[in-house]
């Protein structure tokens, strides 16, 4: 595990739903330590690459390594170094805040004193003491996605995975999951999946383009997203760029 | 906390935060009632009928044997507890996986620390632990009873330990049930299915010959059951329990690796 | 395939639920039954085609084969525990009086079979009885070679009309070229239908009569028809002995009986019962209190002791009208064939008894044993016949306290013969009203078969299951009803429906 984060390296990663291509032929590597922005469209095959990563589905052709770990075969030592922040929904609207913190401390090994203190320290560093004791259900979509990156900064993962972790948000309450985000650069590694590309220049040091499954573009993010010509790389019939 | 006891922890702290689970234990104290105090009151006037009054008070000595209160009572409604399951435990169960399904909490489940076996233990043990409380509630009547006829405490405990084992399975149905849907109804309409499938299979007898009415009598809840409420706890009929408790664990660790093939 | 798996599952329960409701496979029932078959087959077939295009990636292979295996050997772990189970035959009978813990007589009697069994369950579909039946039916199977079939009424008209059965939850056991109708089976109706079957010849009793001995051919509850029929189980003959008209007792005699003789017996009679007894016959005697018939003298010879006092016990047996005390509980036996299987825990009753005791061996070899005792507590009272009157027992002044036995046996080898004795200090315990109390019949016919030469097979009969048929008044089961029935769910409601609400708006 790398001091400051995780590696992530795919090759030729390639996924299939029927006759319909997710991802193809992804190659690329993300360094330790680094924010990395997945940019794409709807539908582009950011949220299918992201799931191959954490292991939620497996490749149909390709590999993906996580500090040399296979989440095929070794998931455990992937699910070790994650924290993951889904979409606001993914998230347990039967449980009071502190205990859905308190489960998935508990899923994710902590027990005893260290699960009440991390527990703590995440309700206060994403200012969810307020509302430690209501119903998650029952909170605002900016508060939800507190929850959801305070539980994925539990055990202080060392690969972040933030799938749209602004979507549905109003600018305050963007602005708020950006500055979190902004004080992890350097401190572990982030693979932010968005598509928005302020967020990605604001957040990313280096960003890739998906575009129907295939990398658009890779490179960093001011050489990739310089320019109105960016927004070709977002359309359907945009060339794929060489690996 | 281990991840399996907060997983255990967490499913019980959403089943009894959804009206679902007060709701159908409700139904299995007013169900249980009715039909057993229903029972009791048929039962009551059989004996009426079959007894002669003396001066001396109520004379047993016309009733045939057959009118106690273990046969007209006990062992009927203890045939319709184990229906009541059919009814029930499927209710319990059929937002396990479909739950997480439907509203994505499954991946930030299989991002953590919990093994897939682990996810499915936990979620088969929190079943268990939800059947047994129901089954708690269900006791109370034939509490009364052990205290008013001398049902004896050992049939008590042998009903009982069938009617578990066949919740355990019962269970086990609904959690492949819904392991296999996102939909919460869809798990429930097909556990119901199955259950009523493997329930009986009496009625294969017009079609097939003695032998696989024999084999497939085997296969049967219903049947497997009969021991227990009679009184008798044999190995093999454990034996069934358990294996179909084994054969829905296997199947919905697959569920789980289906999910990711997809 | 979700859909068709779905459809196919709805399909099949709607045909079952039309099956159940009507009794009968109509149309509906088949097309939905079919359809259903058909409607899973295809998703299957989809199923698998789907799993198998799955199985294509080589990530997939890796992580779906071992699943795959691990349903295949859940499967077989499944079979293979259930059949080693259903093997090992291990099952415990919790029901209150035991019920399907087979008695030794049964299991004797299983394990004797000269050729298969074959138990034929006849029923009416929904007869609420024929569970237990076949779960009694099972555990007979295991102890012995049965076969168990199961026949519907409807379905087997011919066989219903051959066997002239009358009722559903019958059964028809079928040796050989024989066969006996078992009604409302229970362990000892079917003992009683195997007996039957088996046919045992073992010998033949000679009841002795003349003397105001006990009736074996009345059937009221001081007669003792009871122990006839239940003697005739067992394969015995029984014989009248007119103890007066007979200057010997006649040789094919197995034993001689002698129930309870009110009259004193001829000279000549007790010289037949010497002679018998010194050439190597077999004597059960089941003496009252009070009468002098000769017999005791005989029995003296023979080197019994009979007291003429009446054994008041305190642990006596609550009979109905009686005195307290006088109708010793025996529960302390001394181990021997005729007590066999019998202990503390198996109670006999006897009724105004007097005690009995070996006192001295006439010869060397000659074996005496006392088997069957009262409680410590027990004492002799001198006022037999007032007390048989229904007065208070009286004790004779400096009479101890001290266990009496109530049943004596001899055995005397005589050459290449041997003479056999059992004497009881009671008889009632055997008449129709007391057999079948407690294990007073094992007690009678063990003593029977010992006597006779027969090997008392560890032979204790199944006994029935005395149901409790007290009445609850509408009032408590109205009590019941509010009490527990209703109250309890409230709360459930109140109690759920509270935490939930306040979960909602937390």
């Amino acid at each position: 595990m790398g001091a400051r984060g995780s590696k992530v390296e795919t090759v030729e990663l390639t996924r299939r739903f029927r006759s319909h291509v997710a991802v193809d032929r992804v190659s690329l590597t993300i360094e330790p330590g680094e924010s990395f922005g997945l940019l794409g469209a709807n539908g582009a095959g950011k949220t299918t690459f992201i799931r191959l990563i954490t292991g939620y589905l497996l490749p149909t052709a390709g590999e993906v390594r996580v500090d040399g770990f296979s989440p095929v075969t070794e998931a455990a030592q992937v699910r070790a170094r994650l924290g993951f922040v889904a979409e606001t929904s993914r998230l347990y609207p039967d449980l009071r805040v502190e205990g859905f913190l308190r489960f998935v401390g508990g899923a994710r090994g902590l027990r005893g004193k260290a699960l009440a203190t991390r527990v703590e320290h995440a309700l206060e560093r994403f200012a969810l003491e307020p509302v430690a004791r209501r119903m998650v259900g029952n909170l605002s979509k900016g508060y939800q996605q507190r929850v959801s990156l305070a539980q994925a900064f539990l055990d202080e993962p060392t690969l972040l995975i933030a799938d749209e972790p602004t979507g549905g948000l109003d600018p305050l309450q963007q602005e708020e999951v950006r500055d979190v985000l902004a004080r992890l650069r350097g401190e572990r590694t982030v693979l932010l999946c968005t598509h928005d590309l302020a967020e990605a220049r604001a957040l990313c040091t280096r960003v890739a383009v998906m575009n129907r499954g295939r990398l658009a573009a890779l490179g960093p993010t001011e050489e990739v997203l310089d320019g109105d010509a960016s927004l070709a790389l977002f359309r359907s019939d945009a060339e794929a760029a060489p690996a | 906390m281990t991840p399996f006891l907060a997983l255990v922890r967490k499913e019980l702290t959403v089943l009894f935060g959804s009206p679902v689970a007060y709701l159908t234990l409700t139904m299995v104290g007013l169900i249980t009632a009715l039909v057993y105090f229903d029972h009791l009151r048929v039962y009551n006037q059989i004996l009426f009928l079959y007894s002669t009054t003396t001066m001396g008070g109520f004379d047993t000595a016309t009733i045939p044997p057959y009118v106690n209160l273990r046969d007209q009572v006990f062992l009927p409604v203890m045939e319709q507890l184990a229906l009541m399951l059919i009814g029930l435990v499927p209710l319990a169960t059929m937002r396990v996986f479909s739950e997480e399904r439907a509203n994505g909490t499954d991946e930030l489940l299989l991002s953590t620390q919990l093994s897939p076996n682990q996810i499915v233990l936990g979620k088969f043990c929190s079943t268990i632990l939800f059947v047994g409380l129901m089954l708690a509630v269900s006791f109370v009547y034939p509490a009364t009873s052990l205290l008013t006829a001398q049902l004896g405490l050992r049939h008590l405990v042998s009903v009982y330990v069938g009617l578990f084992a066949l919740g355990v399975a019962l269970g086990s149905i609904g959690l492949i049930c819904s392991a296999f849907s996102k939909s919460q109804l869809v798990a429930a309409i097909s556990a119901y299915a199955v259950a009523f499938v493997l329930y009986d299979f009496t009625w294969t007898s017009d079609f097939v010959g003695e032998t696989v009415v024999e084999f497939l009598d085997a296969l049967s809840l219903h049947q497997r059951f009969g021991g227990f409420a009679e009184g008798l706890v044999s190995l093999a009929d454990l034996a069934y329990f358990a294996g179909i408790t084994l054969v829905a664990m296997s199947l919905a660790r697959l569920s789980l690796e289906l999910t990711r093939v997809r | 395939m979700r859909e068709l798996a779905f459809a196919g599952l709805v399909t099949i329960g709607f045909g079952l639920g039309a099956y159940y409701a009507t009794d009968e496979l109509g149309r509906f029932t088949l097309a939905n039954l079919f359809a259903g078959a058909a409607l899973l087959s295809v998703a299957l077939v989809g199923g698998s085609r789907r799993l198998r295009r799955g199985l294509g990636a080589p990530a997939s292979r890796r992580v779906l084969l071992p699943r795959l295996f691990a349903i295949a050997a859940a499967l077989l772990v499944a079979v293979a525990l259930e059949r080693a189970a259903s093997w090992s035959k291990v099952q415990f009978d919790l029901t209150a009086a035991r019920q399907f813990d087979l008695s030794s007589a049964t299991r004797a009697a299983l394990a004797e079979l000269p050729a298969p069994l074959t138990a034929t369950l006849y029923y009416d579909e929904g007869d609420p009885r024929v569970r237990h039946t076949r779960v009694l039916l099972e555990t007979i199977a295991q102890a012995g070679d049965v076969r168990v079939r199961e026949r519907r009424m409807d379905d087997a008209v011919l066989e219903v009309e051959r066997f002239d059965l009358a009722a559903s939850n019958s059964i028809v056991l079928e040796l050989a070229d024989r066969f006996e109708i078992v009604e409302r089976p229970t362990e000892g109706s079917f003992l009683e239908g195997l007996l039957r079957l088996e046919q045992n010849a073992s010998g033949v009793l000679y009841v002795a009569r003349g003397e105001g001995e006990a009736n074996f051919r009345s059937t009221g509850e001081l007669g003792f028809s009871g122990l006839a029929s239940a003697l005739q189980l067992q394969g015995y003959r029984l014989r009248d002995l007119v103890l007066a008209s007979v200057d010997a007792i006649p040789e094919e005699a197995s034993a001689v009986l002698l129930v309870a003789p009110r009259r004193a017996l001829r000279p000549e009679s007790i010289d037949a019962l010497r002679a018998y007894l010194e050439g190597g016959g077999s004597l059960v005697a089941l003496l009252e209190p009070g009468p002098v018939t000769g017999v005791e003298a005989l029995l003296g010879e023979f080197g019994f002791g009979l007291s003429d006092g009446l054994v008041v016990d305190p642990a006596s047996g609550p009979v109905a009208g009686a005195r307290p005390g006088v109708n010793p509980l025996v529960e302390s036996y001394a181990d021997h064939a005729v007590t066999r299987g019998l202990d503390a825990t198996r109670m006999a009753l006897f009724l105004t008894a007097r005690p009995v005791s070996a006192v001295r061996k006439p010869e060397r070899d000659d074996e005496l044993r006392d088997l069957v005792f009262t409680s410590p507590g027990a004492w002799l009272a001198s006022n037999v016949e007032a007390v048989l009157r229904g007065f208070a027992p009286e004790r004779r002044e400096g009479e101890l306290e001290r266990r009496y036995p109530l049943v004596s046996v001899g055995r005397y080898p005589r050459g290449e013969v041997e003479a056999r004795i059992v004497v009881f200090g009671d008889s009632d315990f055997a008449s129709n009203q007391y057999l079948r109390a407690l294990y007073n019949m094992d007690l009678m016919l063990n003593a029977a078969k010992w006597a006779s030469h027969r090997d008392v097979e560890a032979s204790l009969l199944p006994k029935p299951w005395t149901p409790d048929q007290r009445p609850l008044t509408p009032q408590q089961t109205l009590e019941m009803l509010y009490a527990v029935g209703l109250l309890l769910p409230e709360l459930l409601l109140i109690g759920g429906g509270v935490i939930w609400l306040r979960r909602r708006s937390a």
